[in-house]
């Protein structure tokens, strides 16, 4: 009897086993449309961007380039060790992340805002000029931006000249030689070139806001700041979501240009950025190593930021994660 | 069946060798092109397609295509190395890198064999070219003219309208340089409306050597050696900015600034803003080089403003030192043209860099084609006014002509060197830079009692000779126990100075000797110790 | 009612009038580089000026059309423009909407790969090695492909996918429409605005690059770009300006200061992309509804 039992319950098991393997081919084969859709773009994914990952064993070699893989001498986490220990390392750092998030900020929340605004115009030929004007700087160069920056703030800049005739103050002031102004001087030139540009994104989804739900809303009696407040910002919240959650995995990746270009020799505690300090340690005096070992801690950072973006912002989204 | 196959094969075959044998007619008659990179850029280059460079392949078979970096050289030369892939031709700044990876060939063999052009240019020189102690090959073939005299000097400026107004007073040292600008602005508190400044000086990146750093050095008495100063009794490399001798040159700095002669914006300004200044003609003094302050001066020679263009006087410190400006390090062959391991027509290239040594080769690059670019008349190399004419105010007579496009980097004879001929194999003269002078110039240099601003400097003659040459031209080894302290203590100098300079004079001393100190934990010492070294190497190598 | 009648008027007085303050400041740097691009560069260099040209003059245009390849430049920075357009937005939208299908096997899989594409990679040189493993060297291709997706697009797309109503593709299946079907004939339709808005940042990112033909494809005359020719006569001038190892010194006649021939390439390669705006602009008005794909 036992055995039996046990004999059918083996059989059970096995033939629930391949129900469910069956069952899974089943899905497989009605998803094989989606498979051969993304399958291309698997292969692409592999080859142009994993493949090249190798690269990362570079930080743990005195690399260099003309040495085939298997000649070069393998250092360990020599590099690291370096990065970790060096001052001047956790004071880019900051400056990094200070920058970062100023421009997360103002650089995520007011093109926000101004594409809302600029959907309230009612004037079509109007909406449409403004917004074509407010990307132009997008395509001005950051030199051309920072020289632009660097005289408007200078000592006989408009700034400073408005400034002394509202009696505000009483000495022009050098504002480009203080370093505490710095941070926010880049972050106003970044919102400046970009605010236009930034909120074409959600222009686009403000737009394709199904119209009927302003029709009800109006139904309701709603004016338009409820219409904002209960149809627009619903309508955008999941690219606004997304867009927060990538932003704050690039909180690391700052780039250089605006702050090199911006700054000067006395505000360089301030001014210095993790992506420049690479350049300048690493490739710069042929220490291919130590610019990957920098990379690579970029990257965990990045990884660690969105996964815990992704969790706080899930909780926001009534516990439906949006990655 | 048979037959036919047989038939369309001996057919392919006769195609094909038929195709080959046009082929090489073919290539008989064009000229062989070889691949070249280089490291600076020449912004007229035109892809050896203008009159000169149709000359030199005619005269040689060979035409060059040439491949600028249009991004970061170092950039480029990284990938180059990583994967093999070397052009003909390489002009480098630093062989290090290439000569670590096997990249060029030597090319000592080649000078014996076909080097008859390139023995006579570089002469003694050749020796210099030698890698190293350990490796005596030689790799590449130097870029500066051989021998080229300084007739052209920069150094500390003072406009005209300044000298002028204080009766042409002594201009020596630091002190008749701060007293003339005190007096004028003094008398002058705004120039054209706007407020005058006296000391303006330029700090935006890497031009902070140029107007800062480097004149602390000229006007201390020490020849530009880069980032060092080399003590000739002992030949011991020490960071420059550690000599003593110019913390009270930034002292005076510190001074001026206190004093409010110093343009507060010094080391703010963007590199548009200094020149836009200068343009406006109401900065009073310069430490700065011509090229940089060039074409300002050129908006005021335009406007007519020749009182507001500038002199250079050789200013020191104090009396004990000697302005340092024509003070000849001599040959020092450290960046040129090499050959590649990848070259497949190494004797054909090479024949081509002795070609361009050649005397005939060096009068086509520099002058021109005769009766085009120049005439003879009674033996004389003249340039007719009409073509100079164009030199002068066509901006794209370069491009057009092709005159002076193939003298650097390849194999030249320096400023004011004679031919068989007895002409100049350089267009430049000394009269040449005379006619330029404005007349306001002219009546300056007369009561300073001089023909040219050189003449105000202490003569090359008046100096020793260098035995390691420029030091900014030795190649720095890449180790990192050697670069990154040197990158560290530039990074710092470019942070502290300034602080300094700017600072309380009660606080001077106190932040120069932190400055200091701070120089020493980064590993200065280290790295002066490795670069003492590579100077009494380098001594060695060009005294065997 | 009146109350909320006039509170609104205010609300559009004030918000026509930010409006043109902002389109005021931001219209300055363009105009100002308009300006600078049309000035005598002498006189340039003296500063000041701001909105419209002191001393006019086109010598600063006319130096950049001296160089040659700007044509060739501009057909290739064209087509690659248009290709990877075409071919980023097509491959971008088929990965975002396979990601969207909830149910999908290799769904997680798939997003987290592209996730990582934005926060890793290899570097510089495992990049090159790769490209001349590959044989894209001095090709056409090495524009397109390794570029061809970038996961930003991708998630953005697929958020806004996420908002379209399940309830629409369910019946579309049920009325026995393939999976493509559904991708072409409901979701690109509906996402109109975000896919001209995606197609944009892909065709200014296309345009405006110039490291890949520096790294890749300066070898060959036939494929350079504008860009990598504007960022090269950008190179020389300023070259000119500051060396006198070519011959140039100030004894030879002065070329056009780096300041106006930057302010010229502005200008230059902005108006091609700036005419592509427009076009892309309709997608960008309201009115869309759901109604309309129903049916």
């Amino acid at each position: 009897m036992s055995r039996t039992g046990e004999e059918s319950g083996q059989l059970n098991y096995c033939f629930e086993k391949q129900q469910k393997y069956k069952r899974y081919f089943q899905r497989l084969y009605r998803q094989r449309y989606l498979f051969l859709m993304v399958l291309p773009f698997l292969v692409w994914v592999i080859v142009f961007k994993y493949i090249p990952i190798w690269g990362w064993t570079m930080a743990f070699q005195d690399y260099k380039p003309h040495f085939s893989f298997l000649e070069q001498t393998w250092v360990g986490f020599k590099y690291f060790i370096e990065l970790f220990h060096d001052r001047q390392f956790y004071l880019v750092l900051r400056n990094t992340l200070v920058m970062s998030l100023l421009s997360l900020l103002c650089g995520y929340t007011f093109p926000i805002i101004f594409a809302i605004f600029i959907n309230e115009i009612r004037h079509k030929f109007f909406q449409k000029t403004i917004q074509t004007i407010s990307y132009l700087p997008h395509f001005v160069s950051w030199v051309v931006v920072a020289g632009i920056f660097t005289k408007l703030l200078a000592i006989g800049g408009p700034i400073n000249q408005l400034l002394l005739e509202l009696g505000l103050l009483k000495e022009p002031v050098l504002f480009m030689a203080k370093g505490e102004y710095f941070w926010g001087i880049v972050t106003v030139a970044d919102l400046w070139k970009e605010l236009g540009w930034n909120s074409i994104i959600f222009l686009a989804a403000i737009v394709s806001i199904d119209e009927n739900l302003y029709e009800a809303a109006q139904m309701d009696g709603a004016n338009r700041f409820r219409q904002i407040w209960h149809v627009t910002l619903p309508g955008i919240r999941m690219v606004v979501f997304i867009m927060l959650i990538m932003s704050i995995g690039n909180l690391i990746n700052i780039g250089f240009e605006r702050q090199f270009l911006l700054q000067n020799n006395l505000v360089k505690d301030y001014s210095e950025v993790l992506d420049l300090y690479a350049l300048t340690y690493g490739i710069r005096v042929a220490r291919y190593a130590y610019g990957t070992a920098v990379g690579i801690f970029k990257s965990v950072v990045s990884i660690i930021l969105l996964l815990v973006a992704n969790t706080v912002v899930k909780r926001f989204n009534d516990g439906t994660a949006v990655l | 069946m048979r037959t036919r196959r047989a038939l369309l094969l001996s057919l392919v075959w006769i195609v094909a060798l038929a195709g080959l044998g046009v082929c090489s007619i073919i290539g008989a008659q064009k000229p062989l092109e070889l691949t070249m990179f280089s490291y600076d850029i020449n912004p007229n280059y035109t892809g050896f397609e203008d009159p000169i460079g149709r000359e030199i392949t005619k005269r040689t078979g060979i035409k060059l295509s040439i491949e600028y970096p249009v991004g970061d050289p170092e950039e480029r030369i990284m990938l180059m190395i990583a994967s093999g892939e070397y052009p003909d031709l390489i002009f480098h700044k630093g062989a290090g890198k290439f000569v670590d990876a096997g990249a060029f060939i030597d090319l000592t063999s080649y000078i014996e064999q076909y080097g008859a052009n390139i023995k006579k240019l570089y002469g003694p020189y050749l020796k210099r070219m030698r890698y190293d102690l350990n490796d005596r090959s030689i790799y590449y073939l130097g870029c500066y003219g051989v021998d080229s005299q300084i007739w052209d000097v920069s150094g500390f400026e003072l406009q005209h309208a300044v000298v002028k107004e204080l009766g042409y007073p002594k201009m020596e040292t630091l002190q008749d340089f701060e007293n003339a600008i005190k007096a004028y602005m003094k008398k002058y508190p705004t120039i054209d409306g706007r407020p005058t400044i006296g000391l303006s000086l330029l700090a935006d990146d890497w031009r902070f050597l140029i107007s800062v750093t480097n004149p602390a050095v000229a006007a201390t008495g020490a020849p530009d050696d880069g980032q060092w100063y080399i003590d000739f009794e002992t030949q011991e490399a020490v960071y420059h900015i550690t000599r003593p001798e110019e913390k009270e040159y930034f002292r005076w700095l510190n001074h001026m600034n206190a004093l409010g002669l110093l343009d507060p914006e010094s080391f703010v300004q963007k590199y548009d803003q200094y020149k836009a200044k200068i343009a406006q003609g109401r900065v009073l003094a310069l430490t700065d080089q011509r090229w940089e302050y060039e074409e300002a001066e050129r908006a005021l020679r335009q406007a007519g403003k020749f009182e507001r263009t500038y002199g250079n006087y050789p200013i020191v410190l104090d009396e004990r030192f000697k302005r340092p400006d024509l003070w000849d390090p001599g040959y020092s062959a450290s960046w040129g043209v090499g050959i590649s391991v990848n070259c497949k027509h190494k004797e054909e290239a090479f024949k081509f860099l002795d070609w361009m040594a050649s005397d005939e080769a060096q009068v086509l690059v520099n002058w021109g084609l005769e009766g085009v670019n120049y005439r003879v008349e009674n033996r004389k190399r003249v340039i007719p006014p009409a073509e100079l004419e164009q030199k002068n105010n066509d901006p794209l007579y370069i491009k057009k002509s092709g005159v002076g496009l193939y003298v650097y980097p390849f194999p030249q004879r320096g400023d004011g060197l004679v031919d068989p001929t007895g002409n100049t194999y350089t267009t430049l003269t000394k009269d040449f830079i005379k006619e330029r002078y404005s007349p306001v110039e002219k009546q300056v240099l007369a009561s300073y009692g001089a023909e040219m601003w050189m003449d105000l400097y202490p003569q090359s003659s008046e100096f020793p000779l260098k035995p390691w040459g420029a030091a900014w031209q030795i190649p720095t080894p890449m180790n990192e126990d050697f670069t990154v302290p040197l990158q560290r203590c530039d990074d710092l100098c470019k942070k502290r100075i300034p602080e300094i300079v700017l600072a309380d004079p009660s606080a001077f001393d106190r932040l120069w000797d932190n400055f200091q100190k701070e120089l020493e934990n980064l590993g200065i010492h280290k790295a002066e110790a490795i670069f003492t070294q590579l100077i009494q190497e380098r001594i060695a190598l060009w005294n065997d | 009612m009146r109350q909320v009648k006039k509170g609104e008027r205010l609300f559009q007085i004030s918000l026509y009038l930010f409006m043109i303050f902002m389109g005021l400041i931001t219209l300055y740097p363009f105009l100002n580089v308009l300006a600078i691009s049309l000035n005598d560069s002498l006189d340039t260099i003296k500063g000041g000026v701001h909105l419209l040209p002191r001393v006019f003059t086109w010598n600063n245009y006319r130096e950049v059309f001296t160089y040659p390849n700007l044509v060739t430049g501009f057909n290739i920075s064209f087509l690659r423009t248009a290709v990877g357009t075409g071919l980023g937005l097509l491959s971008t939208a088929m990965v975002a909407y396979v990601i969207s299908c909830r149910e999908f096997v290799a769904r997680r899989l798939v997003t987290a790969l592209f996730i990582l594409t934005m926060y890793v990679s290899g570097g510089l040189i495992p990049e090159f090695m790769l490209v001349r493993k590959l044989g894209l060297m001095n090709n056409f291709w090495v524009y397109i492909l390794p570029g061809l997706i970038s996961g930003w697009n991708v998630f953005v797309l697929r958020a806004y996918i996420d908002t379209l109503p399940v309830s629409l593709m369910e019946s579309a299946k049920l009325d026995g429409a393939s999976e493509l079907t559904i991708f072409l004939r409901i979701v690109l339709p509906l996402c109109k605005p975000i896919l001209a808005t995606i197609a944009l940042f892909i065709a200014v990112a296309q345009w405006n690059s110039w490291f890949d033909t520096y790294i890749y494809c300066s070898g060959k005359q036939a494929l350079t770009t504008l860009q990598y020719e504007m960022m090269r006569i950008l190179q020389d001038v300023t070259s000119a300006t500051t060396s006198s190892m070519y011959g140039i010194n100030e004894y030879n006649a002065p070329r056009t200061s780096p300041e106006s021939i930057q302010a010229a390439i502005t200008i230059v390669v902005t108006i091609p992309i700036l005419l592509v705006y427009p076009f892309l602009q309709k997608y960008f008005v309201k009115g869309l509804t759901l109604g309309a794909i129903k049916s």
